[in-house]
Parts: C-alpha cells; sequence; structure tokens
C-alpha cells in the first residue's frame, strides 16, 4: 500500500512538474505578505502598512496622492477642488456616475457619512481629522455638501493643503458604501462589525475571499468608474516567514514579495527574474532618551550623544534596504526639507561635552530595542561608540509591547525606535509627530506622540510650526520650515534621527507598471505583466 | 451499579475542575503577560482617545476577578467570542485550522510510527552491531535537528531545486477554495468531490512538512521502542521461548514486542498530542494555515478570547489521549484490570 502510494504520489510529481513559464496566470497577480497585522480592513480601525495596502484597492478616495512627486495631486472621486482664497476651506467636485461595487451610486451623502462615522468612532482613522480639529460635536457645522460639492473648513486656522492630503488617504477618507454598511450594522455600530472583514467600496478591486493570516482575494470591480482594473484578481497570500517568500518569489509561485528581510533581499539583488524596489518611505529610525531624566535634560548631554552615532557606519553596514541616511525629521523631497546637517562620529568632541555637563566618567543607561533588525543591530552599534565615551548602555529587547509600552508611559530612558508620520507629503506631516508637543503635561496623555513620549518640548518650536501652516505662499513656508529645523538643531531634540525609513519591494521582472508608494497606498489596478 | 455512577461522577468532576484550573491560569498568565492586545489593534501611534475607546470595548477597565467570571458565564452559554485578529467566533475559527494540523499530524504519526517502531526493534535486536549504530544515528541526527532548518532546506532542495514539493500552504494558490470543506481534511475532501487536481496539489504541498515531522517523532519513537525492547529481550521468559525452540522473529514480535505494546501506545500518544498542538516551527516556514501558527500569533497580540479556547482545546486534546491510553492499558494488560 505505502509503495503504491510512493509510486503514485511519484507519477504525479512527474505529470505536475513545472515547465518553463512561471507558476502563476498571466491574468492574476500573487502577493506574499505577512498578514499577522492585519486585524481589521474597516478603513477607520486599521492601522498599518498591510491593511492600508488594501483598502487602498477596495476603498476610492475623493484625492489620490502621487508616488513620485510627492506634492502632486490626482482626481479621484473627486473630479476638481478649489481651495478658498483665504485658505480656510477646500470644496471638491464629486464624479458623476461613480457607482460602489454593489451598484449603489456613490453619493456625497455618502462622502459625508463616512467621514463622519470616522470621526464618530474615535479610532486611529480619526487621529488625522481631530489634529485638525474636527470633532464629532462639530462636525457638521465644518463639513457640508450642496449637491456634488463638498465643501471641508477648517475648525482651526491651518495649511489647506495638509488637509488636502488627508482626502488622499484611506484611513482618514475612504468613502464607504453607506447604505450598504448600514445593512450589516448592529447595535449603533455603524457597520463596524461587518467591515471588519467585509468591504463596501468604490476602488478597482473588490474583495471576495478573507481568511485571517491565510488568504485574502481581491476580483475586479466590474462598477468601477475609471479604466477597469488590469488584473482579474489579485491574491495576497500570508507567508510570515521571509525565507519562504524568497524562494517563492525565486521559482515565479508569488510575483510579489513584501517585507522581506535584508539577508534574503540581498540574496535576489543577484537575480535577473526578479527586481527589486526600495523607495524611501514613511517615518525614521532614531535614538530616542527620555528628557525626565536629569540627565538627558541637559542638552550638553543630547548633543554629546549626537556626536556618539556611528552615522555612516550604521547607514553603509546596517540600514541599506531598511533605511538611507538622514539625520533631520523632515522627510527626503517635501517642502522645506533642508540637507543633512553632517554630523559623525566624534569621540573627543563628544567626551568634552559630557565632562561639562558633570559627567567626566560617563554614565550606566538602559537601551531598550526591538529583537528584530535593524533596531538590534543599530542598537549594539549605538552601544559600542557610546561605551568610547564611557556612557555603558545595557540593551534591553523585547517586542514591540515590551519596548514602546514603556515610552508610550514615559518611563525609559533611552530606546533605538521607527516612526514619526509622513505619510502625507508635508512636513507637518513629520513635526507634528517629531517635533511639536502641544502639552508636555504627564496628564496630557498624548502617547501617539512620539515627541511627547520623550518629554522634549519648546515654546518657540511649537509656535513656529504652528505659524508655518498658516503661510500662503509657497517659498515663504519653506523658509519658515527650514527656520524650524535649524532651531531644532540648536536646542539638540530628544529623537536624534539616523536614517529615514525605506521600503523594499521585491517582484518578478515580468510584472510591470508596480510602483511602491511612501504612503502605504501602493495602488494595483494598472499592474500587468509582461508575457 | 450505585459506586459505577459515583465513579462516573467524581470523573466527570475531576475533568471539569482540571479544565477550570487550566482556564483560571491561562487567563491570569493573559493578563500578566507584558502584552497589550490594545496596542496590537490600533498601532503605536495612535491617539490616547483611540487607546482608552479599544481599552473599554475590550472589557479590560474591569477588574480582572469580573472580566474572569464575565467570560466563564459567555462559555457556559457557549459563547468563546470572537477573536481580535480575524474578527470571526473564535469556534469558527478554530473549526477551519485545527483540521489542517490534524490532517498534518496525522500524517506525521503515520510516518514516525511506521519508520520509528520497526527501526526501533531492529536496533534492539541488532544491539551493538552496524545496524544499530547507523539507526541510532539517523535518530540522533533528527532528534537534535531543529525542525526550523530542516523546514527550510526541505524547501530549498526539493521545492526550491528539484520541483518535487508544492511550495507553502495548504494547496496550490489557485485551488483555494475550491473545494467546499466537508471534513476539513483537504485530501479527503477533495477525493470525496473527486477533485483530483485539487488532492494532487494538496499531496505535493503536505508529504515535505509531513516527512519532516515525520522523521522528528521517528527518532524519538524509534529511540523509546529500542530501550523498551532492550529491557524485553534481557529477561528470562525469552531465553525460555528460545530454549522451548520458537524461531527468533516469533520470539521477538509475538512475545517481546507484544509486552511492550502498552508502553509505547502511550508514547505515541503524546507524541501525536504533542503535534497536535501545533509544530508552530513547520507551520510557520510551511504557511500552514493551522492551530500552532494561529495559537501563536493570537498569542503574540495578546487575544485572550482565542488563546483561552486554544488552551482549552490542548487541555481536552491530552486528557483525552490520557484516558485513550488508560483504557488501551485495561484492555490490553489483564493485570490492570479490578478484579
Amino acid at each position: 500500500m505505502k509503495r503504491r502510494f510512493a509510486f503514485l504520489l511519484a507519477a504525479a510529481l512527474i505529470a505536475t512538474a513545472p515547465g518553463a513559464t512561471a507558476a502563476t496566470p498571466d491574468d492574476q497577480l500573487v502577493v506574499g505578505m505577512s498578514m499577522n497585522n492585519i486585524t481589521t480592513l474597516d478603513p477607520a480601525a486599521m492601522a498599518g502598512r498591510e491593511s492600508t495596502g488594501i483598502a487602498t484597492n477596495v476603498y476610492d478616495t475623493l484625492v489620490r496622492l502621487d508616488p513620485i512627486e510627492k506634492t502632486k495631486v490626482h482626481p479621484g472621486l473627486a473630479e476638481s477642488w478649489e481651495i478658498s482664497d483665504d485658505g480656510s476651506s477646500i470644496t471638491f467636485h464629486l464624479r458623476e456616475g461613480a457607482k460602489f461595487a454593489s451598484g449603489n451610486p456613490v453619493t456625497a451623502d455618502d462622502v459625508l457619512w463616512s467621514y463622519k462615522r470616522n470621526v464618530e468612532l474615535g479610532l486611529v482613522g480619526a487621529g488625522v481629522w481631530l489634529s485638525f480639529g474636527f470633532t464629532p460635536e462639530n462636525f457638521d457645522q465644518y463639513v457640508r455638501a450642496e449637491g456634488n460639492a463638498i465643501t471641508i473648513t477648517l475648525p482651526e486656522e491651518g495649511d489647506p493643503r495638509l488637509l488636502l492630503y488627508m482626502f488622499g488617504k484611506p484611513d482618514a477618507a475612504a468613502v464607504i458604501d453607506s447604505e450598504l454598511a448600514m445593512e450589516h450594522a448592529s447595535d449603533g455600530d455603524k457597520g463596524q462589525g461587518w467591515l471588519t472583514t467585509n468591504t463596501a467600496g468604490s476602488g478597482p478591486f473588490k474583495l471576495t475571499n478573507f481568511t485571517a493570516n491565510d488568504v485574502i482575494v481581491l476580483e475586479r470591480n466590474e462598477n468601477y468608474w475609471d479604466d477597469p482594473a488590469s488584473m482579474t484578481r489579485v491574491i495576497f497570500r500570508h507567508m510570515p516567514e521571509s525565507q519562504t517568500k524568497r524562494l517563492m518569489l525565486e521559482r515565479g509561485d508569488i510575483d510579489v514579495g513584501l517585507g522581506l528581510s535584508v539577508p534574503d533581499i540581498n540574496a535576489l539583488s543577484s537575480n535577473s527574474d526578479v527586481e527589486v524596489q526600495p523607495v524611501p518611505g514613511a517615518g525614521f529610525y532614531y535614538l530616542g532618551v527620555s528628557m525626565k531624566d536629569e540627565r538627558f535634560a541637559n542638552p550638553k548631554v543630547r548633543e554629546a550623544l549626537r556626536y556618539l552615532i556611528d552615522y555612516d557606519g550604521i547607514n553603509a553596514t546596517i540600514m541599506p534596504n531598511y533605511g538611507v541616511e538622514r539625520q533631520r525629521p523632515v522627510a527626503l523631497g517635501v517642502l522645506g526639507a533642508l540637507e543633512d546637517p553632517g554630523y559623525a562620529l566624534d569621540v573627543e568632541k563628544a567626551k568634552a561635552l559630557l565632562a561639562e555637563a558633570g559627567y567626566p566618567d560617563g554614565f550606566e543607561v538602559e537601551l531598550l530595542a526591538l529583537n528584530e533588525a535593524p533596531f538590534l543591530d543599530a542598537a549594539t552599534a549605538i552601544q559600542g561608540t557610546l561605551a568610547q565615551a564611557g556612557i555603558r548602555a545595557n540593551i534591553v529587547t523585547g517586542n514591540g509591547n515590551q519596548v514602546y509600552g514603556p515610552m508610550r508611559e514615559r518611563n525609559f530612558e533611552m530606546i533605538v525606535g521607527r516612526g514619526g508620520g509622513g505619510q502625507e507629503p508635508h512636513p507637518h506631516s513629520n513635526l507634528r509627530a517629531m517635533v511639536v508637543n502641544p502639552d508636555n503635561s504627564d496628564d496630557a496623555g498624548l502617547s501617539g506622540v512620539i515627541v511627547w513620549r520623550t518629554s522634549f518640548y519648546d515654546e518657540e518650536l511649537n509656535a513656529m510650526a504652528a505659524e508655518a501652516l498658516t503661510i500662503r505662499d509657497t517659498e515663504k513656508q519653506a523658509d519658515a520650515y527650514e527656520a524650524i529645523q535649524q532651531r531644532l538643531e540648536e536646542v539638540v531634540p530628544a529623537l536624534l534621527i539616523f536614517s529615514q525609513v525605506v521600503d523594499t519591494v521585491v517582484f518578478r521582472s515580468d510584472v510591470e507598471d508596480y510602483q511602491n508608494h511612501y504612503g502605504w497606498t501602493t495602488r494595483l489596478e494598472e499592474v500587468h505583466k509582461d508575457r | 451499579m450505585q459506586t459505577r455512577l459515583w465513579n462516573g461522577l467524581t470523573f466527570l468532576g475531576s475533568i471539569a475542575v482540571t479544565l477550570l484550573g487550566l482556564l483560571l491560569l491561562t487567563f491570569v498568565i493573559g493578563r500578566v503577560m507584558p502584552i497589550d492586545p490594545v496596542l496590537a489593534i490600533i498601532g503605536d501611534e495612535a491617539s490616547q482617545q483611540a487607546y482608552d475607546r479599544v481599552y473599554q470595548q475590550l472589557g479590560l477597565d474591569q477588574p480582572i476577578y469580573i472580566q474572569f467570571l464575565r467570560y466563564m458565564s459567555e462559555i457556559l452559554h457557549g459563547d468563546f467570542g470572537t477573536a481580535l485578529l480575524t474578527g470571526k467566533p473564535v469556534i469558527e475559527d478554530i473549526a477551519r485550522v485545527f483540521p489542517a494540523t490534524v490532517e498534518l499530524a496525522t500524517l506525521s504519526i503515520l510516518i514516525g510510527v511506521g519508520l520509528g517502531v520497526p527501526l526501533g526493534v531492529l536496533a534492539a535486536v541488532r544491539r551493538g552491531k552496524l545496524t544499530d549504530h547507523v539507526v541510532r544515528f539517523l535518530s540522533l541526527i533528527f532528534y537534535s535537528t531543529p525542525v526550523f532548518w530542516l523546514g527550510l532546506i526541505g524547501l530549498i532542495v526539493f521545492y526550491a531545486k528539484l520541483g518535487w514539493s508544492g511550495g507553502t500552504g495548504r494547496v496550490e494558490i489557485f485551488y483555494t477554495g475550491i473545494v467546499q470543506p466537508i471534513t476539513g481534511f483537504l485530501l479527503i475532501d477533495s477525493a470525496i468531490t473527486k477533485n483530483w487536481d485539487v488532492f494532487w496539489s494538496a499531496a505535493r504541498n503536505i508529504w515535505l512538512p509531513a516527512t519532516i515531522l515525520g522523521l522528528s517523532s521517528m527518532a524519538y519513537i524509534s529511540r523509546m521502542t529500542r530501550s523498551f525492547m532492550l529491557e524485553q529481550l534481557g529477561q528470562e521468559y525469552v531465553l525460555t521461548a528460545r530454549i522451548k525452540g520458537l524461531s527468533r522473529s516469533e520470539v521477538i514480535w509475538r512475545h517481546a514486542f507484544l509486552n511492550i505494546r502498552v508502553q509505547l501506545l502511550t508514547i505515541v500518544a503524546l507524541a501525536y498530542g504533542g503535534l497536535l498542538e501545533g509544530a508552530v516551527l513547520i507551520e510557520t516556514v510551511f504557511s500552514w494555515p493551522g492551530f500552532g501558527s494561529y495559537l501563536t500569533s493570537s498569542l503574540m497580540m495578546g487575544d485572550m478570547n482565542a488563546v483561552m479556547a486554544c488552551t482549552l482545546l490542548v487541555g481536552l486534546i491530552f486528557m483525552g489521549l490520557n484516558l485513550l491510553s488508560d483504557l488501551l492499558y485495561r484492555v490490553l494488560d489483564p493485570r490492570t484490570r479490578a478484579a
């Protein structure tokens, strides 16, 4: 029996042995990625790049942000828009004749319902709305529709372009089929339960299968208002192990691999069958300190730390495909982004600064780092250079909860971390995470704001950032952002940046028009295969 | 009759107490673990308002004993709650992932027993000879090599280089969802519905992880078999049987081997139980959508509803296996039967 089974198995293997052609069909895209962080596909509740990447292709937004030219904005569900002369409001003109995947028409009511739902649920997607001053109470006053014109007025003075960018982000501004969602609502949850694993969008694809940590299937939405998607299906498959993704890419059993580890990316770089696409992404890698700690409240000590990071060495050996060298908290390529100040490892200078601060022999410190690449490697490198000036760092590693948890509670000394906004192509997107601290009291509970966690607070920088948002003249606005970056170097921040995040995607060479988006919103409708 | 009923009741009572203890322990561990399910849901850069809202939604603002009592009362109503990760009832999730693991574990244990028992007997009989050394060396290799590494090497050789294996997952991507689960075992379901292409694809995908797990349980089973057999072969009844003129193979299989059946069953049952818990590493390497990876990712997220239900199931499995080997002892070993 056993022998017969073995024989049959061998026969089957021979019969199905792959030929020279790649294994995936011409009209379907297969993506390998880890789904461990996909807990919901409800745009208002989702957090993280994987769910955003899927929602982007199922839900429409009023506008779309260009993946390359950062300040370019393309029409989405809105055909056109204008910003009022005084910069206090934007009016969008909704496209005629757009339909949801269900066949229901896309109306201004759907748009308003989706936004209000988001603000009222108060989950992750509401964050950006709240930062502009929108609340469930004032929503109806500031967001209005007349026919097909939707007018959004800023509750507080700010930059209307920053507001415009928000309408390209599905977590903040996905337009949901309100009729379909309310059919599935229960206990006044506005469809939240149902939308966790089902979708109600008008984008180029619709969700047909969601099996957590296994497979997600998107099919072409035949009701899509624009040119239909090139692919009939996009299949996302859960592959937590980077090595597995690499092997399947080499064999051509998946077309696209997301989130591969750098050793695997390096191994694939020399393979002519695949393409490696690194794109500067959102956020930074930083060495952060808590200014609740009297040692780090001293600017001399923070400045000493600035000269104890081997920027060139870390970026050359540890960070390739994870990050590119960057020392300022403003993403490369946005308005007013300055060149790096050019800090480098300088142990003598650091020692002198430490002596001035009263720590000629250095001190002991606890350094938190995630127990994965590149955090642990970067922390180890920093530990080595700190030691040269007598600072003895004990590295404590753990998972995200164990590392960022204490930081959120403002209960840490030193950390190597990643974050800092940047999903909108605007310097303020970074500054509101890394520089602007609206309230430095412990009770403020701004644990979502990285700079608040470090207790760094500079009244003048807050004022400068608020001021910069109100400048309408682009050139003057750029100057204002340059001034902010320069002041930040003088006061020495608590977040010492050494790298800007890079997202690297690997795909088969016959995949065309795949363009990874820095804001996690990679669009797949034009992706096709050249076979 | 009275005593039998009483025995039955005490038995059920002890099971209930064990499970309750298990749940309580898991619950407490889950709550003191430095894992915050809220952060897992909302991400690291969410606002405090969002955090508080989800914290309340999960009922974490209640004292821990209230949380536990609430959980227990829901369980007694047959409601095991919803998993954070999938947004579906935990029971539905387990019904989906458990068969995948049972299928893999069953094939693995068949390979493990099929190879391990004969090899163990052979090694015991040829003690100290070349065969014995070869068997011991092999079992040492498979016992001490991490399955994780074997899995990756297996994929590189049999999938990437030779193309004999279908790669990762239960079935090739395009056969996903064609066969509706009847038993949940893909090989059986596809055979029943005569979807032979799906069947072959599933076979191509399962043989490699099953063989790797099977070899590592083979290592354990053959070592145990060898030592049980050696114990028997050194006893006087074996010598007596040989002197009486029974053939060598008769003595080995009819006498000595029959006497180790019971011990062997316990070992195999425990090995099987271990496999049913989900061979997490293999499930990760092979992207196998099974119980082990479900339990692990739930644990990483602090998804207590899922973790508790999984723990309960694992507890039930081990109790069941213990009960089974107890019963088999009674059947196979006359000495244990009550007079």
